[in-house]
């Protein structure tokens, strides 16, 4: 029982970088309708990005930020040379996921290539622990739940209150009617692509810091917790992520504490393979 | 040296395999699944475990479930049934419900999810570790004996040779399977579930035998490779290796046998190879060359599906001669006939060649039309939309022998109608009763077998099939279309075949399309594949035929053809209600004809009647 | 056509949107006429031939309409009436023929270019944004506007269609099928097109409130001075609020004239209802 409050403390570790991940990951998905398994590979591009700073004495921190711009470089260009060109031909979605497959193995690997086999870590300085009523987090912790607060509140903001906000969800609603109002929808997918990768840059960075250790392949597994809570929350609703990654994190870490530890994926897979079967269209997701 | 070439030739027997199993999945009948690897290490770990002694064996220092010493070859056996087995929970995922890209991410994730599983769970297959000394079929169980490659050499040469052999084994009943009617029904499935469905093909067996077979043969692909191995551990099925295997067959070419085996060749077994002769330096990182190994699959993968999405081996084409035809021509009338005393012993009326028709008069209508039972009647049909009501309480029927129009403006619900009378749209209330039996429960691809058959609005030709093949895969009950009838082999359904062939010949003469026989249906003009569509339906014999909009985008002169056979069919017998536009073409061929309107039932008479009746003319204009 | 513009020459010289904070939004309730004219284009598509890839569905139609006008495009189902819209903003391609907007070419322009050419579409189908609210919806129609002029046109449609002033919070996709209508002819009013193209605007609306859609809202849109190209099912209907009108058939124009011309035709009743055809050969 005592170790249950603590590891819902992990849980909303877990679970901040989780949100993270999956509301890139579900706002890509929702705009661009590619279903893009490359996500974890951009991520690892972020992480090793700020690794490259970091190992050159650089403050983490700032290492973060060039990790956004690497995200959101390569998704950019990800998708101009490989999705759109393939959406242009009427791909079918089953070809798309083997492309964006393809494009995991190129990316990933190619890290792999670069970096060397050898898992890698941040030089970073923890910081001081926190208690409180049974919950331990150290200063690095809070900070990536912190960061992962403003992303939801920076995401809330730019698809309520901006007009690329709005058009963004006018173009992964109906993209006819939104170019029949004026909307260069393809500028609108792009932005999408260099936001989300971003995001994506941010996550691979903040999971790499929670992970502790970590190297090229890393994200595989991460990929379908992402995927959990996308579909969990419904497939493109920005909202229904940000609840499936609360709901994901914390089961997970949560069950870590009464079933040995490599189980505590297996919730998450369950959950995912139940959502898949039973409503596709997650919880706050519409029927068509 | 000798070794080399062994562990070669058995590693491209088994990737070869479990390429054909996976080929037939994906290629033939377009099932994606991304689970496939579990498959073949549930028969590599079956295989091992029935091959172990029990696991305090060898120290112990293994825990494992089974270990029963079983001699070969039932531990291979046994992979292949426990491959197929394990395939049936998967038939959820791959039903038709759920996006194609959803379903593969499911399955993905359910291979990764049992690697999850048998890593962590020690007991089950000593988990992490996984399963080692697995003794070599043959010979002695015990650890002493060692592994595959202590064994002398005429072993080592023999087990090649036999896997080899199986792997040969594999390709013919693979052949066999796609070669025949039921193959050709998967690839029509793979085409266009939904039409399929309608013609009566059976999706969810499909898709089942399709999983099974295909997990068996991966299954069994699995036992040899731990025979020759002697391990099997998590590390060597990730999901690494499900890409892998698609990557050979898209490279290879889905759907083509030799292109399955040539992509296992070239992928996992070439890449191995290539990778040998590149020199190695110290001054490279030890990981580099397995790293850009990887990413040379994934741009061969991309640069594949981009520039050559067929493969270096394509599906090939399968023509059928005229020839063939015209040797069962001179028994076409015994082929026809065949076909009619087949058709009535399933109670089942088929065209009767003219002779033996009791030839109604030309002019079919009125009189004689009185008199004959309705062969399709539809009792106070209803069907609602959430809150808007199609359909309203629609009563009528369609009497035998008639070509009965359906007419209306946008909105009147005459395809909707259409749609419950065929069972591919469940009533709201209300009964369908066809020949005198309520079908209202009844699917669709019941109805179709029964002789009540529809046509689509939309384009719904299987477009990688010749327009022959589409002619013959709507034939029912042709013996070569089930499970058992493919595995018999094509003396098993020769005739039924020769029949269908030659029958469809008559009908492409018919409609003047025999020049375009062997050519993909996807590659007709639009009138055309409306042509191959009405035809198709013909050739299912049905008692009543539903046309939706058969002439929507058809040139006049063509129409007219159409309408012309049409005529003529129900001269011959058939009764066939027709829901069009092209209102010319009611007038010139259609009596009687039903107007509908707001969902209900207006008026029925001739055109020429019904333009006379200002409630018609007014639904018309105020739409 | 006898809607008096009761706008000031100010604003006629102004020619398209009110001066801001000039004239107010004009009297609420019924449309008719609010009293801002509109620099109306005039819209000529000519030997247009489209398809969806295949045969063409629509062949040589050459149709024309000019500010102030209503045009309607009637004709039995099938006959290309939705394709050649399609076809007139971009969203299928013209294989053949041109198609001009105030003389300027728009064939082959992609929808948003279209859309900049001051061309407004209602779409038969999927005309609103579901997860948007009616207020996200009408932003989106004014999204070329500059941004301060947005809340006045709100305002200024609002005026026009009242009923959505009340629900300016709800989600579009849960407003009822009449709600969602007005809602799409307001959104596409945001814009102040100089040409107007609707797609059956009607379609699944009961009676009275179709022809209240007619009568009043889609008159207005031509009185204010815009060009307005509309099809429609419902034949008479549409033609009681037409200056001229277009029969479709098989994908070709086969009759145009005043709705006068065309009701004490034979002709017209027959190209409904699939008379004679009218002096075209058999072959082709």
């Amino acid at each position: 029982m005592s170790l249950v409050v603590p590891a819902f403390g992990f849980g909303l570790v877990t679970a901040s970088v989780l949100a993270i991940a999956s509301v890139g990951f579900t706002l890509q998905f929702g705009v661009t309708d590619v279903l893009n398994l490359a996500y974890g590979a951009v991520m690892t591009v972020g992480a090793y990005t700020a690794y490259l700073l970091n190992s050159h004495g650089i403050s983490v921190w700032a290492g973060l930020v060039a990790a956004m711009a690497a995200g959101s470089l390569l998704s950019v260009l990800l998708n101009a040379g490989v999705y759109a060109p393939f959406q242009r031909r009427r791909a079918s979605p089953i070809t798309m996921v083997i492309v964006s497959l393809g494009m995991t193995l190129i990316i990933e690997f190619g890290v792999q290539a670069l970096a060397g086999g050898v898992a890698v870590s941040y030089t970073t300085g923890v910081g001081p622990t926190f208690r409180a009523g049974g919950l331990i987090l150290n200063g690095e912790q809070l900070v990536i739940m912190g960061l992962s607060v403003v992303v939801m509140v920076a995401t809330h903001a730019l698809l309520r209150y901006t007009r690329l906000g709005k058009a963004m969800r006018a173009t992964a609603a109906n993209r006819t009617l939104a170019r029949n109002c004026g909307i260069r929808t393809g500028t609108v997918i792009g932005v999408t692509w260099a936001v989300t990768g971003a995001m994506c840059g941010l996550a691979g960075t903040v999971f790499a810091m929670d992970l502790g250790s970590f190297d090229a392949t890393s994200t595989d597994l991460f990929l379908i917790l992402i995927l959990a809570a996308v579909f969990l929350g419904g497939p493109g609703q920005p909202y229904g992520a940000m609840l499936g990654a609360v709901v994901i994190g914390i089961a997970t870490e949560v069950s870590a504490a009464f079933v040995p530890a490599d189980y505590k994926y297996v919730v998450a897979f369950l959950i995912l393979l139940v959502m898949l079967g039973v409503r596709p269209v997650g919880l706050l997701g519409q029927r068509q | 040296m000798n070794y080399y070439l062994i562990n070669l030739l058995i590693y491209a027997a088994v990737d070869a395999m479990a390429c054909l199993g996976l080929s037939q999945q994906f290629g033939i009948a377009g099932v994606t699944n991304f689970g496939f690897i579990i498959f073949q290490a549930a028969g590599a770990y079956t295989a091992g475990i029935l091959a172990l002694p029990p696991d305090t064996a060898n120290g112990g220092f293994q825990s494992y479930l089974g270990g029963w010493n079983l001699p070969f070859p039932l531990p291979w056996i046994g992979a292949a049934v426990v491959g197929g087995l394990l395939a049936l929970p998967f038939t959820f995922l791959v039903g038709r419900r759920l996006r194609g890209d959803f379903a593969a991410v499911g399955l993905l994730v359910t291979a990764v999810l049992f690697n999850l599983l048998a890593t962590n769970y020690r007991p089950l297959l000593n988990g992490d570790a996984g399963l080692s000394l697995i003794p070599p079929p043959l010979t002695s169980g015990s650890a002493a004996a060692g592994g595959f490659s202590v064994q002398p050499g005429g072993y080592q040469w023999a087990f090649t040779i036999g896997a080899i052999a199986l792997c040969a084994a594999v390709f013919w009943f693979a052949r066999r399977i796609t070669e025949s009617p039921y193959g050709r029904s998967m690839r029509a499935m793979r085409d266009n579930d939904i039409v399929a469905d309608s013609l009566g093909k059976n999706l969810l067996s499909l898709r089942t035998a399709m999983l099974v077979t295909g997990g068996a043969i991966a299954g069994l692909s699995g036992g040899v490779l731990v025979s020759f191995i002697n391990t099997w551990s998590p590390a060597a099925w990730g999901y690494a290796e499900t890409i892998v295997l698609f990557a050979a067959v898209i490279i290879g070419g889905a759907g083509n046998h030799v292109g399955a085996v040539l992509g296992a060749v070239l992928v996992p077994v070439g890449f191995e190879e290539v990778t040998r002769y590149i020199p190695t330096s110290n001054n490279l990182p030890p990981n580099l060359i397995p790293s850009l190994e990887w990413v040379a699959i994934g741009l061969l993968i991309v640069v594949f599906l981009w520039l050559r999405p067929q493969g270096i081996l394509p599906e090939r084409r399968r023509v059928i001669r005229a020839g063939y035809a015209a040797a069962a021509g001179g028994a076409a009338a015994g082929g026809a006939g065949d076909a009619a005393a087949d058709g009535a012993a399933d109670g089942r009326r088929g065209w009767r060649p003219a002779a033996e028709v009791a030839a109604p008069a030309p002019s079919l209508a009125q009189a004689a039309g009185q008199q004959r039972p309705p062969a399709l009647e539809g009792v106070r049909l209803t069907r609602d939309f959430g809150g808007v009501r199609a359909v309203s309480d629609v009563s009528f029927a369609v009497r035998e022998g008639t070509l009965t129009g359906l007419i209306g403006p946008n909105g009147a619900g005459k395809s909707t109608l259409l749609a419950m009378l065929a069972g591919t749209l469940p009533v709201s209330s209300g009964r369908v009763i066809y020949g005198g039996r309520d079908v209202t429960a009844m699917p669709a691809f019941r109805r179709a077998r029964l002789g009540l058959v529809r046509t689509f609005q939309l384009a719904s030709e299987f477009k990688r099939l010749t327009v022959m093949e589409n002619l013959l895969s709507a034939v029912p009950g042709h013996r070569g279309d089930t499970f058992r009838g493919a595995v018999l082999g094509r003396r098993y359904w020769r005739r039924d075949e020769s029949a269908a062939i030659a029958r469809a010949w008559q009908l492409l003469q018919r409609f003047g399309l025999d020049g375009y026989a062997n050519h993909y249906a996807g590659d007709l003009s639009g009138g055309q594949r409306r042509l191959v569509e009405i035809m198709r339906a013909l050739m299912t014999q049905p008692r009543v035929l539903l046309l939706d909009e058969p002439m929507a985008g058809v040139q006049p002169q063509l129409a007219h053809r159409i309408g012309r056979e049409l005529v003529a069919l129900c001269q011959e017998g058939m009764t066939i209600l027709m829901v069009e536009h092209e209102l010319a073409i009611m007038d010139e061929f259609c009596d009687p004809v039903v107007v509908m309107a707001e969902g209900a039932v207006l008026a029925e008479g001739t055109m020429a009647q019904l333009r006379s009746r200002h409630e018609v003319v007014e639904a018309y204009l105020v739409g | 056509m006898s809607a008096d513009h009761g706008a000031g020459s100010a604003d006629q010289a102004a020619g398209r949107a009110a001066p801001a904070g000039g004239t107010g939004p004009g009297p609420a309730g019924p449309a008719g006429d609010r009293g801002i004219p509109v620099a109306g284009l005039p819209l000529r598509a000519d030997g247009v031939t489209a398809g969806y890839g295949g045969d063409p569905v629509i062949r040589g139609i050459t149709v024309s309409a000019d500010p102030g006008e209503v045009v309607s495009l009637v004709g039995p189902n099938g006959s290309g009436k939705s394709t050649l819209l399609k076809s007139l903003v971009g969203v299928i391609r013209v294989s053949a023929g041109t198609v001009t907007v105030g003389g300027r070419q728009v064939t082959n322009l992609p929808p948003e270019e279209v859309a900049r050419a001051s061309v407004g579409y209602v779409p038969q189908v999927d005309d609103v944004f579901p997860p948007l609210t009616v207020r996200e919806n009408l932003e989106m129609g004014g999204y070329l506007l500059p941004r301060r002029q947005v809340p006045e046109r709100i305002d200024r449609v609002l005026a026009v269609f009242p009923r959505l002033a009340g629900m300016l919070g709800r989600t579009a996709g849960k407003l009822s099928g009449g709600e969602r209508k007005m809602l799409a002819m307001a959104r596409v009013l945001m814009l102040d097109p100089g040409v107007f193209l609707l797609d059956e605007p009607t379609a699944n609306l009961a009676p009275a409130v179709a022809t209240a859609l007619l009568g009043e809202h889609v008159r207005a849109l031509a009185a204010r001075g815009a060009a307005v190209l509309i099809v429609e099912q419902r034949a008479k209907a549409v033609l009681a609020i037409s200056d001229r009108a277009y029969v479709l058939g098989g994908g070709e124009v086969r009759m145009a004239g005043t709705p006068e011309q065309l009701s004490a035709s034979r002709e017209f009743v027959d190209a409904f209802l699939g008379g004679q055809p009218q002096g075209k050969p058999a072959t082709s």
